[in-house]
């Protein structure tokens, strides 16, 4: 049986805090993988060849449907504000258009329809999001997210220990952290 | 009947915060509308102490829309904090990141934001009028528009690398020069895209055409314009003088960008974190301004590509010469400026000079110790201005960003159409997004647009349910 292709996909701003929780959570991800880690700026585009891949970005955009065509399944790693959300929110995600009115942002569900009408491909998708309590310009998570990274970590090892596509994926995402 | 106000709440965490805020009479009609900016965000306190040359990695970091025009704004004001002028090879090479940008931003938001309305109208279903809608009326204009943005991406990464932000322009220059192999593969595709955006921009004047009521009359109002101009009077996007044309076209100034405070002023409202910049000589409103893609081309004598210019040349004929007014047209105005950024990336190619790896004129020890830098940001005119001590740490620094520098016309045209289409005893998603897409018509980006940690009033207001101000804290 053929492996299934991951990429996680982490994004959100290093410099306002609790928006680059994506990018603990992606450098505690490659650890655990024994990959190498990812040096201030570096995305991990240049990197891709692994069963699971990681990379880094400030936003999601249309760039990335080329390389997300190569796998079969892609984690978004983000940072929520949802107050009635979990801490570690995770979630499979849906091909849907979300409209937007002024942003030139995409959100997951909008970049998996754009690979399935533009490029026929769907992959199985799901976000793990963490809830960001402070958003100021500084670098250190908040105690109270920092304290989430490795229960979203684990969801993520779970989802990568998942195989093949679209099995079993509901029930690692409706745990609670 | 109790007056009402509507609010749409669309912009996400990360862009920054903002509200429409749409308030009614007793008789259900538009009495006034705002454009709210509720977040500030205090980039110009988080850079105070920070060396000088760090700006061009920071600014770009204030969001991930146009972080390119930072990038070479902060670039610039380092220059000048310096007292160094990078060497010809350098301008060139940062002058084609910028071109890339432009390309890639106004790609994304003519076929992203602008279109979906244009092809399918105000008032149709929202389900349809969007990108998606684009794709399955015509798939292979939509994949064209994923490799115009791409084309214009691939550049800044090629130079920049492919790294969350860029990391090349550096005061007195850039750090590497361009390869003979990025060079080509730049060139390669360059004519294809001068032909998707023919194709696009054939495309914008028929449905401009389709319906020339709307098209002139949607929020379209007088004002003033400013852009960069080159010193023949031409387009420019990188480098030259700020020109300043009022609404009768009659130039007013025209001024090197290290002297803005001269002629730019800024106003402040207690219902918006964003200032509202004016040309100081003619006051306040009197001098409000529209930069971005109609502003420059308003003020713009030519443009020095050859396709554009022949656009330029009909674009004119919109208004019998005068400054073209309606907001609509600033995304034929854009998808114009898309076509100079082609044909100047290739005028940029052809260089002799850009091959060259004379990239960089090093600071010397003793710092100017205060500087400005302005390039035009896709979303219009983006100053940065710098103070430092004798070891080169920042002791101030001022920022007025391209959506700012439209505050006042994006309040402008969202109050205008929304007098003119809004009707509160019957609303309709169609009236609504009319709202939305007159603001759409200037590409706001409100993440960096809201900074000034503390220099910012904030006003809150407690209303009752039948409308009556209960009380009020300004802060």
């Amino acid at each position: 049986m053929e492996m299934t292709r991951t990429l996680v996909i982490g994004y959100g701003n290093l410099d306002r805090q609790d928006d680059g929780v994506a990018h603990a959570i992606v450098g505690a991800l490659r650890r655990r993988l024994g990959q190498a880690p990812l040096e201030e700026g570096e995305t991990g585009l240049e990197r891709l060849e692994g069963q699971a891949d990681s990379i880094l970005v400030l936003q999601l955009t249309p760039e990335l449907l080329d390389v997300a065509l190569r796998y079969d399944q892609l984690v978004f790693v983000d940072a929520h504000v949802q107050p009635d959300a979990d801490e570690v929110h995770c979630t499979p995600v849906e091909a849907e258009y979300a409209s937007a009115a002024f942003t030139h942002h995409m959100t997951p569900a909008m970049f998996l329809a754009l690979l399935q009408a533009l490029h026929q491909h769907r992959p199985a998708g799901h976000t793990v999001s963490v809830r960001g309590h402070s958003f100021d310009f500084e670098r250190t998570l908040s105690p109270d997210t920092q304290a989430s990274v490795q229960p979203a970590l684990d969801k993520i090892l779970a989802l990568l220990a998942e195989a093949p596509v679209n099995t079993g994926r509901d029930e690692i995402c409706t745990q609670e952290a | 009947m109790a007056a009402q106000k509507i609010t749409i709440e669309p912009v996400t965490r990360i862009e920054g915060h903002a509200r429409v805020t749409i308030h009614l009479d007793d008789n259900g009609q538009v009495e006034r509308t705002y454009l709210h900016v509720d977040e500030f965000r205090g980039v110009e306190k988080f850079s105070e102490g920070r060396p000088y040359f760090e700006m061009t990695q920071i600014t770009q970091r204030i969001c991930g829309i146009c972080p390119v025009s930072h990038h070479l704004a902060a670039a610039k004001a380092a220059d000048a904090v310096a007292g160094v002028k990078p060497p010809r090879p350098a301008a060139l090479l940062r002058e084609l990141l910028h071109m890339g940008q432009v390309v890639q931003s106004h790609g994304m938001h003519f076929f992203h934001l602008a279109a979906p309305d244009l092809i399918f109208g105000f008032d149709a279903d929202p389900a349809q009028r969007n990108v998606f809608g684009i794709i399955e009326a015509n798939p292979q204009l939509a994949l064209k528009a994923v490799n115009l943005r791409r084309y214009g991406q691939q550049i800044i990464e090629r130079l920049g690398g492919k790294r969350v932000h860029p990391n090349f322009a550096v005061a007195g220059g850039v750090n590497a020069p361009l390869s003979v192999t990025d060079r080509e593969v730049m060139a390669s595709e360059r004519e294809t895209m001068i032909g998707y955006v023919q194709e696009a921009i054939a495309i914008a004047k028929d449905l401009l055409g389709a319906d020339p009521q709307t098209t002139e009359h949607f929020a379209s109002f007088p004002s003033s314009y400013m852009g960069l101009v080159d010193h023949e009077g031409g387009l420019q996007l990188y480098d030259g003088q700020i020109r300043v044309k009022d609404a009768d076209g009659q130039q007013v100034a025209q001024f090197q960008p290290s002297a803005y405070k001269d002629y730019v002023a800024e106003h402040v409202e207690p219902w918006s974190f964003l200032k509202f910049p004016y040309y100081r000589d003619l006051g306040w409103p009197q001098g409000t301004y529209r930069v971005g893609p109609l502003g420059r081309l308003n003020v713009a004598d030519k443009i020095g590509t050859p396709l554009a210019n022949d656009e330029l040349r009909l674009f004119r004929r919109l208004n019998g010469g005068k400054p073209v007014e309606g907001s609509l047209y600033y995304h034929y105005a854009r998808l114009i400026e898309i076509l100079y950024a082609l044909e100047r990336i290739g005028q940029l190619l052809d260089d002799p000079d850009i091959l060259s790896k004379d990239v960089r004129t090093h600071p010397p020890t003793e710092l100017v110790g205060h500087g400005v830098g302005v390039i035009e940001a896709p979303r219009g005119t983006l100053f940065h201005e710098y103070w430092t001590d004798e070891d080169g740490l920042l002791t101030r620094v001022n920022l007025i960003v391209a959506t700012g520098n439209n505050n006042w016309a994006m309040n402008t045209a969202a109050g205008l159409v929304a007098k003119e289409y809004v009707d509160g005893t019957r609303m309709t998603e169609g009236m609504l997004n009319r709202v939305e897409a007159a603001i759409r018509c200037y590409d706001p980006c409100l993440s960096c647009a809201t900074h000034a940690l503390g220099q910012m009033p904030l006003q809150v207001e407690l209303v009752a349910a039948d409308g009556r101000v209960l009380d009020r804290v300004r802060r």
